[in-house]
């Protein structure tokens, strides 16, 4: 793919070089000349100085023939504008920008700009790492929902799927089978299938459910 | 009206004060604190110390009873997520971007500013026509660059001269506004002679220029 990644500070630095390693064809564009000093040494992609809204050094990247395009500045403002010039103007066909703020990047999502917001991704995953260890809300946009790991024990082992499944609050999704010598086995699960002692389950939860859950498994579920 | 204003330089602070002796009702969005408490002193308005491009402080605004919006802060990307954070979000019909780099202004018409204003461009073209020894100024563009309103002098070889303006053959959507004749304004009509040195205000789609400055002065060198 021929990529063009606009600010190269440590996340574009670090998405350039990681694409470039891949063997994608990339071009980084930035201000400051001294950015370009955070590529690696493999990095064999190109670098353009400029602002990465304007036209011409938009053009001068290549951005007509590329097929996908990130803004990962410091800043939401140049982000938004960026990416919204390579996406309708440039008409380029996967666009993603990066905005710090939430309600900006709230607001753009529902204008239609592909946007990851850092402070949102950050924050529900430092929030999962100290409250629920097996929880990744951050997975899942609405910040709401998570998808969480569970053990079976003597509390719900031999119970069917339905008995488990806590309508508009928790779905098992996935079963893994106890692991032996043989490797394991991943069941997408029926509502009449049964779990087992030792049977690891994976389910959706509404986050204000999770102590719940964590109850009907038993209370030792860290 | 109610007007919001966001950003309080130099243009942001002189734009209010105009404003206001229009008998507007405007509200004032600065991030400087320090620039605030200055406008404060100068003007009696209510002044909002925040970034405008954050959707809170556009609330503060009271941005739901504005009938207009000018983003005129020193940034381009912050003016256009302004204007379009109005637009798009609080349902504002009109907005008014300052573009400070004449290569941002298409990007502006592209991604809804209403009114990209260039000030750059607009005192280059001022300038332009003080010192020009050409025939044909762009005074201005509006409409998305669609239309525009131009000064052609005629000169002696133009091939309207000594003609009446209804044997002109015009190019469609291209209307002479007005005739300049030394100190004199003379309003265009059917029977109105062109005589040579006139200067004529013209607006004209900007796809018919070409053909409306062909007609006025000839063949383009």
């Amino acid at each position: 793919m021929y990529v063009v990644i606009v600010g190269c500070g440590r996340v574009g630095a670090q998405v350039a070089t990681l694409l470039s390693d891949e063997g994608h064809n990339v071009v980084v564009v930035d201000k400051n000349p001294d950015a370009f000093k955070r590529l690696g040494s493999s990095f064999n992609g190109l670098t353009i100085v400029g602002n990465g809204f304007e036209l011409d050094v938009l053009k001068q990247s290549g951005i007509e023939r590329a097929d996908a395009f990130c803004s990962l500045t410091n800043g939401d403002n140049t982000n938004i504008m960026a990416s919204q010039v390579a996406k309708k103007i440039f008409k380029v066909k996967r666009v993603i920008a990066r905005v710090y703020d939430s309600a900006r990047a709230h607001i753009y999502e529902t204008l239609g700009l592909e946007v990851i917001s850092g402070t949102v991704l950050f924050a529900a995953m430092i929030r999962d790492k100290l409250l629920d260890k097996r929880l990744s809300s951050f997975l899942i946009e609405t910040g709401d929902l998570g998808i969480i790991e569970l053990d079976v024990d003597e509390k719900t082992a031999g119970k069917s799927v339905s008995d488990i499944t806590l309508p508009n609050e928790f779905l098992v999704c996935t079963i893994v089978k106890r692991c032996d010598q043989h490797g394991r086995d991943i069941i997408m699960p029926l509502p009449d299938t049964h779990v087992e002692k030792g049977d690891r389950v994976y389910g959706i939860v509404r986050v204000g459910s999770i102590d719940k859950v964590k109850k009907m498994f038993g209370a030792d579920q860290a | 009206m109610y007007i919001i204003v966001a950003g309080a330089g130099k243009v942001g602070h002189f734009l209010a004060q105009r404003l206001l002796e229009d008998k507007h009702t405007v509200v004032v969005i600065e991030k400087n604190r320090d620039v605030c408490q200055k406008l404060s002193q100068t003007l009696n308005l209510v002044i909002v110390n925040g970034d405008a491009c954050e959707p809170r402080f556009l609330e503060e605004a009271h941005i739901e009873r504005a009938d207009v919006l000018a983003a005129v802060t020193g940034e381009d990307e912050d003016n256009l997520v302004i204007c379009q954070l109005a637009k798009e979000k609080f349902g504002i019909r009109r907005t008014v971007g300052r573009v400070n780099d004449p290569a941002n202004e298409h990007t502006f018409n592209e991604l809804g500013v209403d009114v990209p204003i260039d000030a750059t461009k607009i005192i280059a073209k001022i300038i332009e026509e003080e010192v020009s020894f050409t025939d044909f100024v762009n005074l201005m563009s509006f409409k998305r660059g669609k239309l525009a309103i131009v000064r052609v002098d005629l000169n002696d070889d133009s091939p309207a001269v000594h003609k009446n303006l209804n044997e002109l053959v015009l190019p469609p959507d291209s209307v002479l506004v007005s005739i300049i004749r030394k100190d004199e304004v003379v309003v265009p009509k059917g029977n109105t002679t062109l005589e040579p040195g006139d200067d004529i205000i013209a607006l004209t789609l900007v796809e018919n220029e070409q053909q409306l400055l062909r007609a006025l002065i000839g063949d383009l060198r």
